[in-house]
């Protein structure tokens, strides 16, 4: 990532935790607890962006054989995981707040416990395999499949199920934008800030891994 | 002609896997069961419904909340009486009203509410009626 991404993200993520503390709670009901919107909000797209990552990274394996790309889809598991988490845990404290319980299996309470533990399974199936060719190829398949989930998931069960979870927070029904003002202001910087933060982490993850493979391979 | 065939195996594959996800989760994505399912059965459920006509009134003697929910696909009605402490905030701005509890002689029996809020994710300005529609 170019040297000068990383200030611009410093200088963005510092200005939307601000902007999220100084600026009016984007609900107005439920008052100070909905700035945690701006967060939890990205955490959970940015899993989605992470899962297409690994979606595409696996494909490109399947085409080529290079072991990069196995990496590559490893770290964007890893790290699609880590956002799910965090869009759980800050999904539980908002629920708490604004529902009044930490988790009642509600359609996307559910659906993204179901999420994780598919991709759960990708690293369990990973660490499973000691062949280098032979993990990489299944558990590109593997994350292929799981991928068809994730829509199905995110997306459309919250929707046809009755949930206490708000939807067409974002985008409307018909595809129309519903933020307005600040609240759309901040919101999307803070998308951005989140998609640049993933993929700083997620190219140095894939980093990481091939030169521990490389050392690995010289003892 | 080898590398088609697999192809189209394996969007069969993903069809197959994406139609037994879409099929199976079906039921289980969901913890609310319906006005009729709660009538029937005896174990603690959660039901989802509005709050008819904003109203619910606080029985004086035990100081018990109670109020109707009205089903959103069915428009079935269900009594409900609210045992688990004061009126949660929010309650008449709610969107929807979940009650966990028991069906018991005619009324459902909640010692729990939880309450949804409306999803207009659009600051102070939307609720006073002149958003700046930037």
């Amino acid at each position: 990532m170019p040297y000068i991404m990383k200030y611009i993200l410093l200088i963005f993520m510092s200005a939307v935790i601000i902007a999220a503390w100084i600026v009016e709670p984007p609900q107005s009901q439920l008052g100070s607890v909905s700035r945690i919107f701006y967060f939890h909000v990205p955490a959970a797209l940015i899993s989605v962006l992470a899962f297409g990552f690994a979606l595409y990274n696996s494909i490109a394996y399947l085409k080529t054989n290079e072991i990069k790309y196995d990496f590559r889809s490893a770290s964007s598991v890893e790290l699609g995981l880590m956002f799910c988490i965090l869009a759980t845990v800050s999904g539980a404290v908002f629920a708490k707040a604004a529902w009044g319980a930490y988790w009642n299996w509600d359609p996307r309470q559910t659906s993204i416990f179901i999420l994780i533990l598919i991709y759960g399974a990708y690293l369990a199936l990973r660490s499973a395999l000691d062949n280098e060719e032979r993990r990489a190829s299944l558990s590109a398949v593997y994350a292929i499949l799981a991928f068809v989930t994730v829509p199905f998931l995110v997306f459309i069960v919250p929707r046809i199920y009755p949930s206490l979870h708000p939807e067409d927070t974002i985008v409307g029904s018909g595809g129309e934008m519903q933020l307005t003002g600040m609240v759309a202001v901040i919101f999307w910087i803070s998308m951005v800030c989140f998609a640049i933060m993933f993929y700083w982490l997620y190219s140095l993850q894939s980093r990481i891994e091939l030169i521990v493979r490389k050392r690995l391979k010289e003892i | 002609m080898v590398k088609k065939v697999r192809i189209i195996v394996a969007v069969i594959l993903i069809a197959v896997f994406g139609y037994i996800a879409w099929t199976s989760f079906g039921e289980q994505m969901t913890p609310y069961v319906d006005f009729a399912q709660a009538r029937q059965s005896h174990k603690t459920v959660q039901v989802i419904g509005q709050l008819v006509n904003g109203h619910s009134e606080i029985d004086p003697s035990t100081g018990e909340l109670k109020f109707t929910l009205r089903e959103e696909n069915t428009q079935d009605i269900l009594n409900v009486i609210y045992t688990g402490g004061p009126k949660p905030g929010n309650f008449e701005q709610a969107d929807k009203i979940v009650a966990i509890g028991r069906y018991e002689n005619g009324v459902f029996v909640s010692n729990q509410l939880l309450v949804k809020c409306p999803s207009k994710y659009q600051g102070m300005d939307y609720e006073e009626g002149h958003g700046d529609g930037v």
